[in-house]
């Protein structure tokens, strides 16, 4: 019960935030936050471009959305199947343990830092 | 489906569905049903979900019910270290002669485990208590949650610090409950739930605002 209603408000706030990101266009519209890092320090952080991008992908533009954000294109599947392994969590403990080896969430780390410092030196 | 329960060391059955909605049982009741090879955790049968309340303590006193129970073995329920458990059996009770087998036809297989500590009492030499269920520490309890998904979105929706902290907490859940440290793991997967926590109160309220300063500050101007 409790957990459903939870469920329900999740996905509520994920429409009305899916409805905004797609009637408006954050590469334009001034509404949307500017990123702290990058106005501090004038480098880019992993996340920049994820508001544009999300407004792209919206609109079924893929290309254009992995040039905005190439990480967050990548972490798609990989969040999509985390999703998956959480639905496993209690009915299959050990399939659960399989599909969350610690290997590919210090790669994941690993391909964040490498991300973050090569889209400084290229502009990505 | 027909369903055996032993709660709180008292077993009862079979009862089907509707029965054992009734029952008032807690998640330390152990289940058996036709095809199951042992007893299993209550908690680890999905379609009885929602017909047990949760409970901290595995072996909770709780007086379960009041309905007739035909076939109640009044033992305790055995530990898995087996010296808690023999000291039961020799204090508090009084019941001398060996546990009532099972004489029903169709009653829940039963795995017979000889018990070499109980022996050192040399009360009854041939006693053998069943062992009702051996919860397994890495199947018995589901891992806690990595939060691996709350961890992903905000690494990448740039409250950084705290998503990467939260993935770092994701690995030690992981690595604890491999370990079999179920304890060290639920604290991980708890301290890694209050990074996602604050690493989205960090992205959605406070990096507006912070972005947002400027702006008002040279509209006052």
């Amino acid at each position: 019960m409790r957990r459903s209603l939870v469920m329900a408000l999740v996905a509520l706030v994920l429409l009305a935030f899916g409805f905004i990101y797609f009637a408006l266009d954050p590469s334009s519209s001034s509404l949307f936050p500017q990123c702290v890092f990058l106005s501090l320090s004038g480098y880019k952080c992993p996340g920049c471009g994820s508001q544009r991008a999300i407004h792209a992908l919206l609109h079924g533009h893929v290309v254009e959305a992995f040039k905005f954000n190439a990480l967050l294109l990548i972490s798609i599947p990989w969040l999509a199947f985390c999703l998956f392994a959480e639905t496993q969590r209690v009915r299959n403990p050990r399939l659960y343990v399989r599909l969350n080896p610690p290997l590919l969430m210090w790669l994941f780390l690993a391909l964040v830092v490498i991300w973050w410092v090569l889209r400084n030196i290229f502009d990505w | 489906m027909q369903y055996w329960i032993n709660h709180n060391g008292v077993q009862s059955g079979p009862v089907d569905l509707d029965g054992l909605k009734e029952m008032g049982l807690t998640s330390a009741a152990y289940v058996w049903h036709e095809g199951l090879a042992d007893w299993v955790k209550i908690t680890q049968l999905p379609e009885l979900q929602g017909l047990y309340e949760f409970v901290g303590d595995p072996i909770a006193p709780q007086v379960s019910s009041a309905e007739p129970q035909p076939a109640a073995v009044g033992e305790p329920l055995q530990e898995a270290d087996g010296t808690s458990g023999s000291e039961t059996v020799a204090g508090d009770n009084p019941v001398a002669e060996p546990a009532p087998e099972p004489a029903v036809t169709g009653q829940p297989y039963q795995p017979y485990q000889p018990q070499p500590e109980q022996y050192g009492y040399g009360q009854q030499p041939q006693y053998q208590q069943p062992q009702y269920a051996q919860p397994q520490p890495d199947s018995a309890e589901p891992c806690p949650p990595t939060n691996l998904v709350w961890a992903i979105i905000s690494t990448v929706l740039c409250c950084l610090p705290a998503g990467v902290v939260a993935i770092v907490y994701a690995v030690k859940v992981m690595n604890k409950y491999r370990d079999g440290d179920i304890d060290g793991a639920k604290r991980a997967s708890e301290t890694g739930a209050w990074w996602c926590i604050a690493s989205i109160i960090l992205g959605i309220i406070f990096q507006p605002i912070m972005s947002f300063l400027p702006l008002m500050m040279g509209s006052m101007n």
